[in-house]
């Protein structure tokens, strides 16, 4: 087993919160007339280290690895 | 009287809660979410909906305004804001859940030729609407001295579909922590007052049942808020409509209005504006590379099962003449779909209310304020001469025939 390096972006990032549950517990007012459950969200997320709502997609000099990384056998 | 029609039909009460229920737990687990946090929740919603219908029937209360509509947000809203409930029954209060399934629902009623043929209009009168009410939006919360990704925010919030919208946005361009509760508590106070206001002056100006909803749907930015004003309107179009027009064709027109025209480009929105963040805003320690699949991650999948569903009605009834569609096809199939979208709706108006505690939204500021309610009057207005004047023709003539 090898363990690799995952992309250096948020969506692995340890100060990243993506789950739609977080999301409705932080974002005020979210689940009044929308969700975090729905597409138009794609998979943005809190940053806890910046902050700010940004893109999955995005990337810091920050980041730093989930402590779960990926596996290959 | 009352008694006597639950006593006769309590059974039927009882099978459709459990058919409910169970489409509802399966669709929820299937997204990951617990259904016996679910379920107690939703028994509770669909005991006040029937208390809702039957305030609803009652017509002293239609007579001034009450409204089945506005009954159940008015209930939701009172609950919420004082006893209130546990927390936990919020997982049956899924505002957004019991709006996509009513408007797929609304699908299956519709022509699918119908939406060929105003789709286009809709498109236009809602592209004007959105890019001079975003344009209105962020040049005064820009010249206010707004950063211009809450600028941002708040602009497509107040332009396109609200809370969705102001969330999408937000991410898209990397928005602070902060700038989607604002956005999401501007949306929130304008959408329940356009929820009263919208009908009651649609109705003053006897506006025709299909440019009400269109106007409606070009001056309401959140699906669900926007469907209990469309739904208002066509009650009180049902009840009195000196101008003409059916109910169904507001609540007709105020889908296309908003779903076609409107929430179908949030993704290029979201596209284009994270170019715009990425390019010519200045940068904080954040960086990302806008991609064109965010048109497709962010599309509000639910419209293809609005399309989807007309175009599976109307291929299985395409054999049938006029006479016989309204004699078997109307009764048989459209009316109860028709019943239990407006169930749909009514789990939806609740869950409005019972979800939105005043106290708990986020102190959104006097510059944010201003900015965000100058895009209200501009939308408001420009949706108005849009709707009852430059193509009053199409949403007059909006014909739910096939």
């Amino acid at each position: 087993m090898t363990g690799v390096a995952v992309p250096a972006k948020c969506r692995n990032c340890r100060h990243f919160r993506n789950d739609p549950a977080y999301l409705e517990a932080a974002i005020k007012g979210l689940s009044a007339m929308s969700s975090a459950w729905g597409s138009v969200r794609a998979d943005d997320g809190l940053c806890l280290h910046h902050d700010r709502y940004l893109s999955a997609e995005a990337s810091c000099r920050d980041f730093q690895a989930e402590a779960v990384t990926a596996i290959l056998c | 009287m009352l008694s006597q029609h639950f006593a006769g039909n309590w059974q039927r009460y009882v099978v459709q809660f459990v058919l409910w229920a169970a489409a509802f737990s399966v669709a929820l687990s299937t997204m990951g979410r617990k259904v016996r946090e679910f379920l107690p929740a939703f028994a509770l919603l669909y005991a006040m909906s029937l208390a809702v219908f039957v305030i609803g029937q009652w017509e002293t209360a239609n007579f001034y305004g009450f409204e089945a509509p506005l009954v159940a947000l008015l209930l939701g809203l009172a609950i919420a804001n004082t006893y209130g409930l546990p927390r936990s029954f919020d997982a049956g209060f899924r505002v957004e859940f019991y709006v996509k399934t009513a408007i797929v629902l609304l699908g299956a009623t519709v022509p699918f030729t119908l939406i060929i043929w105003a789709g286009p209009v809709a498109i236009v009168q809602a592209s004007i609407v959105s890019l001079i009410t975003f344009g209105v939006i962020y040049w005064v919360g820009t010249r206010l001295g707004l950063d211009r990704r809450l600028a941002a925010t708040l602009g497509v919030g107040g332009a396109v579909c609200g809370v969705s919208a102001a969330i999408a946005i937000s991410g898209a361009v990397g928005g602070k922590k902060e700038d989607a509760p604002i956005a999401i508590t501007l949306v929130i106070l304008w959408a329940i007052v356009m929820i009263f206001v919208l009908p009651i002056v649609a109705h003053a100006f006897n506006l025709p049942a299909g440019v009400g909803g269109a106007w409606i749907g070009t001056s309401e930015f959140a699906d669900a808020a926007g469907i209990a004003a469309a739904q208002t309107y066509a009650n009180m179009v049902n009840t009195s409509n000196p101008a003409g027009g059916t109910g169904d064709q507001a609540v007709l027109a105020f889908t296309l209005m908003k779903v076609v025209g409107r929430d179908v480009w949030i993704g290029i929105w979201a596209f284009v504006l994270a170019i715009v963040a990425t390019t010519r805003w200045e940068q904080g320690p954040m960086g990302r590379k806008a991609n064109a699949a965010e048109i497709w991650w962010r599309f509000p999948k639910f419209v293809i099962g609005f399309f989807l569903a007309s175009i599976i009605i109307t291929w299985v009834t395409r054999d049938y003449s006029l006479a016989e569609h309204n004699r078997e096809v109307i009764p048989g199939l459209v009316a109860p779909i028709k019943d239990l979208r407006s169930w749909a709706f009514i789990f939806c108006f609740l869950s409005i209310g019972l979800t939105t505690r005043f106290r708990e939204l986020a102190a959104a500021g006097i510059k944010p304020f201003i900015a965000f309610s100058s895009g209200v009057a501009v939308n408001v207005v420009l949706g108005f001469v849009l709707s009852a004047y430059v193509f009053a023709t199409y949403w007059t003539n909006l014909s739910l025939a096939p």
